[in-house]
């Protein structure tokens, strides 16, 4: 459960060292997209030295790999399994990937649903084993359907609808993609809120400065936690799975919720 | 503008001509301002005579040495020069100086330290060589008028008035009278007429726009956040930030929380940038008090908004002045290049003991505001910031109240009013040692390699107490 997911290049020792200054829930170490080719081993070679000295409790750390048909996979995986990190970050996600991962792993995966074969296949790559939760990459995505990207999103609209129903129907996380303006902060906000009014429970991010935001509209807003609290405590009093709060009907999947809701919201010190 | 008067100062055209009138040996404490920056073309024009003359025990005093103050060195060079007395040092003569030192010795004043020994007889200055980008035949001056305006002529205003001789260097004497002169021409001596005093552009140089460098924003967050919970930020209340991208960051962050909470500030003060300006035009200030401008829409703000004020150097920050400005500052921000266990800040020198600044107003804001706060990174180029011993004491630690970083923030321990404040806070307060020991996590403990054989400097609080030494490197 986190609300945010920050990348940070794998070979840049300025970031990597502030991994945990900028407050994202967890951060994404890339291994593929950031890092060129001729400095692949360069960033394996950084970040099992760096993550062997360094620990980080409070943070889910997860190590973007280059793809399962990349010459790179094996090495990536195997140079990096000893290391104290949450899982993997799994790019041109399918079922087969999938399963060569788990094959050498046991650590959590997020596929990346980015290209229309995969959002075909959203939900066997959703019940795969070790799959906790799905990211949109829609850079890629509108790439391979050949359509513009734009700022406002409409042209990713129904894969963020399949992508968010599917993870909620299976229980992870849904991770939305990133905003690629980084300086657009007003931009980020409605493309955050948008992507939280579809059903997903976290974004991405690209840049450091666009996790603050994020923060703010992934996480329970004051009235909800009010709202929460007043839920449980009528529920711990009433002892019943059903009863009234101020003329609406509470039920048990609203209980749920509102335990979801305070529990972020001790999470986040909120 | 005013009636123009019958009054006529001598007007000079060469710098020749100046000293047929002036004996050049017998005037050999001269000083210049710096508010043309990196810009200016007076210093240099000025030296050059006194190159030519071979004049010898020179003793300098310019308000600031920047990069372009080359004229300097060739002086220092031929052994003309005996003491520097300035407020800020950067670029080849701050190299050439830490390594080789002075004949004399260099002072680095404060802003306000300045004008308080140059009103009280302490610097004696014989000639003050001004440059002013706007002059009429009366000798009256303003700064932010003219070709190659500057703005706020603050630091050149104590110049003006107590050096035993005053001369206007310009290029752009005009015919009319000036209702409010920054300089008032019944101070002065001579104009000299120059093809220009500079490049106005130049001036922008070293100041810097908000920053958008992760780690800057994350420090700004915590700065705008610890004011917010201090509660100083209130109705007119007052601030100061540098220009640096931190500082404005903070400045920014500032104004969102004023803009969100309905909150109007006082005053700002010191140097000013387009950043203060767009408060002030927006209603969230209601006067600045600029000492100095940083930027060319703060110039053109000061020759249009009757709240835009400039303001001398004594008026900014002589202790001694009883219309000082700062007495009334309740916030000013300052950034860093080392602070130490006892909170004594360095910002005249980097940690290889190369002159790298001064304080200018620095440690004259943190002595005189409710709340002074040092904004750094933690480390910078693999060097942290916090060292058991700063290389350079700019500014004493007792004037120090908090220290914010991207990793934690250290408040004084003898401010014990804010610690009580911030109690029960969310925010990461360590102590200086445990935010230092954060720091060596990464990058160990660096070998202090200050050399302290041999003084070449002293640093003068406004107070005139000497309250550190510049060392050779």
């Amino acid at each position: 459960m986190s609300r945010s997911y920050l990348f940070i290049p794998g070979n840049t020792p300025s970031m990597i060292q502030n991994l945990d200054v900028f407050e994202s829930d967890a951060v994404i170490i890339d291994f593929e997209d950031s890092v060129t080719s001729y400095d692949k081993d360069a960033a394996r070679i950084l970040i099992k030295n760096f993550l062997k000295k360094y620990s980080y409790k409070d943070i889910d750390l997860y190590i973007r790999i280059n793809s399962a048909e990349s010459d790179y996979f094996l090495n990536d995986v195997k140079d990096t399994l000893d290391l104290d990190i949450i899982g993997y970050v799994l790019p041109k996600a399918s079922v087969k990937a999938i399963n060569a991962l788990n094959k050498l792993s046991s650590k959590k995966i997020i596929p990346i649903i980015e290209s229309p074969l995969a959002l075909l296949h959203v939900k066997e790559i959703a019940n795969e084993d070790n799959v906790t939760a799905l990211l949109l990459g829609a850079e890629d995505y509108t790439k391979e359907l050949g359509i513009k990207r734009s700022l406002e999103g409409k042209e990713i609209f129904y894969a963020r609808s399949i992508i968010a129903i599917t993870a909620n129907a299976y229980n992870i996380d849904s991770i939305d993609t990133p905003y690629t303006n980084k300086e657009d902060m007003e931009g980020l906000l409605v493309d955050s809120e948008n992507a939280l009014n579809l059903g997903f429970t976290s974004k991405s991010s690209i840049h450091p400065n666009q996790v603050d935001i994020i923060n703010t509209v992934f996480a329970p807003s004051l009235d909800e936690i009010t709202e929460a609290r007043r839920i449980i405590k009528k529920s711990e009093e009433t002892n019943k799975g059903a009863f009234s709060l101020d003329g609406k009907m509470i039920d048990m999947p609203i209980i749920e919720k509102a335990k979801k809701v305070l529990e972020k919201a001790k999470k986040y010190n909120l | 503008m005013g009636e123009y008067s019958e009054r006529k100062i001598k007007v000079i055209k060469h710098i020749d001509e100046l000293f047929t009138f002036i004996d050049i040996f017998e005037h050999k404490n001269i000083s210049f301002h710096h508010h043309l920056r990196n810009g200016d073309y007076v210093l240099n024009y000025v030296l050059k005579k006194y190159i030519k003359e071979n004049v010898q025990g020179i003793n300098l005093f310019p308000s600031s040495i920047f990069p372009s103050y080359l004229g300097i060195l060739d002086l220092i060079k031929n052994n003309q020069i005996n003491d520097i007395t300035t407020n800020y040092i950067n670029g080849p003569v701050a190299q050439y100086i830490s390594k080789n030192g002075l004949p004399g010795i260099l002072k680095m004043q404060t802003h306000g330290g300045r004008a308080r020994s140059i009103i009280e007889g302490k610097s004696k200055i014989d000639i003050a060589f001004i440059a002013a980008p706007y002059v009429n035949h009366d000798g009256d001056c303003v700064g932010y008028l003219g070709k190659n305006k500057c703005g706020s002529l603050g630091y050149a205003i104590a110049d003006s008035i107590h050096a035993k001789i005053k001369v206007l260097v310009t290029d752009n004497l005009v015919d009319v009278a000036i209702l409010h002169p920054e300089i008032s021409g019944s101070n002065i001596d001579y104009i000299l007429l120059v093809d220009s005093i500079g490049d106005s552009q130049g001036i922008v140089s070293g100041t810097t726009q908000v920053t958008n460098n992760p780690v800057g924003v994350k420090i700004a967050k915590n700065t705008s956040t610890l004011l917010k919970e201090l509660g100083v930020i209130k109705n007119g209340f007052s601030f100061q930030s540098g220009a640096g991208g931190i500082s404005l960051r903070v400045t920014k962050d500032v104004k969102d929380i004023m803009i969100k909470e309905n909150i109007k500030a006082s005053f700002f003060s010191g140097g000013i940038t387009k950043y203060h300006v767009e408060m002030l035009e927006e209603g969230l200030v209601e006067k600045l008090y600029d000492v100095q401008c940083f930027d060319l829409e703060a110039i053109e703000s000061l020759s249009r908004n009757k709240n835009h004020i400039p303001i001398s150097a004594s008026r900014y920050a002589n202790p001694n002045d009883k219309s000082q400005i700062i007495k009334d500052l309740d916030i000013v921000i300052l950034g860093a290049t080392e602070i130490d266990y006892d909170f004594n800040v360095n910002v005249t020198t980097d940690s290889h003991q190369t002159l790298v600044g001064g304080s200018g107003g620095h440690s004259d804001t943190a002595t005189e505001s409710k709340i002074c706060v040092i904004v750094s990174p933690l480390i910078q180029g693999r060097i942290p910031v916090i060292k058991e011993r700063v290389t350079t004491i700019t500014t004493l630690g007792k004037n120090i109240d908090c220290l914010v970083t991207e990793r934690g923030i250290v408040i004084n321990p003898l401010r014990k009013d804010l610690v009580k404040i911030l109690k029960e806070s969310k925010l990461k307060i360590l102590t200086i040692q445990e935010l230092s020991e954060i720091a060596h996590n990464f990058t160990n403990i660096p070998k202090d390699i200050v050399n302290r054989d041999k003084i070449i400097g002293e640093v003068e609080d406004r107070t005139f107490e000497i309250i550190d030494y510049i060392y050779q490197k």
